[in-house]
């Protein structure tokens, strides 16, 4: 069971010098969020990988459609079984320089979501706070320190233990190592992969990174202006994306390698405005097989043979897109 | 690439005097870059890649007392020898400029674009009319191939996509024809589609105008295909400097081995990576040996003592004890 996303949209209303506008920052979106796994959300900036983010933490209302826990709705649940939700789901955010208040110690910001949902004596609050330090690999002094005290790194080794509080079993990870040092990053991944096989943790990834998604994901979902373009197994998407614009983001991602060019698609410039979307598919201004059926209809979202998913004219008309 | 070299740095340091003690920033940097040439300046935030790049410039933070001391060649002037006057008429822009990471901040919101492109041409009186700065700035948009250039002339900088903003300020870099370009991280802030269209845009400018670049990065696989050379630098010191190539196929100091199995890169999965252990020091407080040897795998006992430059061949050059012993 646990998370499941079912046609689910997110419009925002926004002022433009020629009145107001609809920006369509999620449109119906279908996701299983498999129990255990790590699923990844790609796609370039204003594509709604945030917005998705939100609305499963309830940060936002859909404007339509369903985030399901459990098979039952979101906007369905009780006050109650809310609250049971809410300690089911946590996050890590990108920036633990925004994401840990200076004013508390350590102790206080791991505590606070326990007792926000529990009643506990100082006793068993502190030898869980040492626990959950020990998980995340800090020293048991760092509970009395601040977050300035500590590097960035560590900074977000906090917030995972924060995260981890309430036994969570499901953590959405927002860019978690974006904005920490290459030293430091593979510790952190390190430790976000250890606690999920410690816990049996599902995990929500969303990351621009694309290697760093393939290394952590065992499921990609690729968006496009708010729309699932693709979506199948990490490694179906990796070796062999059947999207043009899967296609394209991955030819551009560089490597440590002299001899590898990554490659800039023609005419790659802009991505449409989420504002004022192209027709048709979303993605045909940029798509270098464009034909004609592209400018006026909407590719649906159809099951390869292999058992992902794709919305592109390409694929609905022939078993495989050519080179 | 025989030829004396554009930009000869020897034994550069900017030191920090703050209240609470001295910030080695940089602490003696040599390097050089020839025309045409990109050299890639690779390490994490505090390693004084940023610093380095503003010490040629001479643009120091205002707070802190900031010394500089070695020396600055760019077509055999020692621009720390200059006055700031000189530098402002003379060197930035003219010779030497810069882009920076986020073209949000770098442009000022409340100016037109054409202002701003045609800014460097005026300040340099490379114009007289406001009819000919505009068209300037026009070429000046073109060059970076910014779509119908004379209709954005008007826009201001939120109307630009991140990747459009980047290319703005590039054209402002490379108005005046600069000799050397720095650019700092100049694609982080982009998505990755954007970030290639920016680097083939280097290049092909460079191709162009036989620029010198600097590009600081601090991820490994951005500067690949870009670079000439890299230097890796560490707490305000390079540590190993050479062809991209060798870098990369062959990497002798520990820490750029460790930088290069500490990213995932496409094509291998889920496998535990290469952690390097510790925090990188601190700058007002530093090991007197290698720099590096508290977090090294390799560490012995002889790096309590900073290790020499050990030349390699073909202009690859390390810092470490265990290429000094071979």
């Amino acid at each position: 069971m646990g998370l499941e996303l079912r046609d689910l949209s997110k419009h925002f209303i926004v002022r433009t010098d020629r009145g107001n506008a609809v920006v369509r920052a999620a449109e119906k979106v279908n996701l299983e969020i498999p129990e255990g796994q790590t699923i990844a959300l790609v796609g370039e900036s204003g594509c709604g990988k945030t917005t998705i983010a939100k609305l499963v933490l309830m940060l936002e209302r859909p404007t339509s459609g369903a985030v399901t826990f459990d098979g039952k709705s979101l906007s369905e649940m009780s006050r109650h079984e809310i609250k049971n939700y809410r300690r089911q789901v946590q996050a890590v955010f990108q920036d633990p320089y925004a994401s840990l208040n200076p004013r508390l110690t350590v102790r206080r910001i791991i505590t606070e979501p326990i007792l926000a949902h529990y009643k506990r004596d100082r006793a068993t609050l502190n030898a869980r706070v040492a626990e959950l330090l020990e998980i995340v690999g800090l020293p048991p002094t760092a509970a009395d320190l601040y977050p300035h005290e500590f590097s960035g790194g560590q900074r977000q080794r906090i917030a995972i233990a924060r995260a981890l509080a309430l036994e969570p079993r499901i953590i959405i990870l927002d860019e978690p190592t974006s904005a920490l040092d290459v030293s430091i990053r593979a510790q952190v991944l390190n430790l976000l992969m250890d606690i999920q096989e410690k816990f049996g943790l599902t995990y929500l990834l969303i990351a621009h990174d694309l290697a760093l998604v393939e290394h952590l994901a065992a499921r990609v979902v690729v968006l496009y202006l708010g729309s699932v373009v693709e979506c199948g197994e990490s490694e179906q998407i990796f070796t062999a994306p059947k999207h043009p614009y899967t296609q394209a983001l991955l030819d551009a991602v560089p490597r440590p390698d002299p001899d590898y060019m990554p490659k800039a698609a023609e005419g790659f410039d802009d991505t449409g405005s989420a504002l004022d979307p192209p027709s048709g598919c979303k993605f045909h201004p940029r798509c270098p097989h464009a034909m004609p059926i592209c400018t006026s209809e909407n590719p649906s979202l159809i099951t390869l043979a292999d058992g992902r998913n794709a919305a592109c004219h390409l694929l609905s008309a022939r078993p495989a897109l050519q080179e | 690439m025989t030829a004396a070299p554009l930009l000869q740095v020897e034994n550069l340091q900017m030191h920090l005097h703050l209240r609470r003690g001295v910030v080695k920033a940089v602490d003696g940097v040599s390097f050089h870059v020839h025309e045409g040439e990109t050299l890639g300046i690779v390490g994490e935030s505090g390693s004084g890649k940023t610093m380095t790049c503003l010490s040629i410039l001479r643009l120091l933070p205002i707070h802190g007392d900031g010394r500089l001391e070695g020396s600055v060649k760019l077509d055999g002037d020692d621009l720390l020898q200059l006055t700031e006057e000189e530098m402002a008429s003379r060197v930035r822009g003219p010779k030497v400029a810069m882009i920076s990471q986020d073209p949000m901040t770098s442009l000022n919101p409340v100016f037109t674009v054409g202002d701003q492109v045609s800014g460097p041409f005026r300040y340099h009186k490379l114009v007289r009319t406001v009819r000919e700065a505009m068209s300037a700035a026009t070429a000046g948009l073109r060059r970076v191939r910014i779509p119908s250039p004379e209709r954005r002339l008007k826009n201001y900088p939120h109307q630009f996509s991140g990747g459009m903003r980047q290319r703005v300020v590039t054209a402002m870099a490379i108005a005046c024809s600069p000799r050397l370009l720095i650019a700092d991280e100049p694609t982080t802030a982009l998505d990755v589609t954007i970030q290639v269209q920016i680097m083939s845009l280097l290049r092909s400018i460079q191709r162009d105008s036989k620029l010198g670049i600097i590009l600081i990065t601090h991820d490994l696989s951005i500067v690949a295909g870009l670079c000439h050379r890299i230097a890796v630098m560490y707490a305000g010191r390079i540590i190993e400097t050479g062809k991209v190539r060798d870098i990369y196929r062959n990497p002798q100091h520990p820490y750029t081995q460790a930088l290069l199995e500490a990213i995932p890169h496409l094509g291998q999965k889920r496998k535990r990576l290469a952690a390097i252990p510790g925090q990188p020091p601190n700058l007002m407080d530093l090991p007197t040996g290698c720099r590096f040897a508290p977090r090294c795998p390799k560490r012995m006992a002889v790096c309590d003592d900073y290790p020499p430059a050990t030349e390699l061949g073909d202009g690859h050059v390390v810092n470490c004890w265990l290429a000094a012993k071979q």
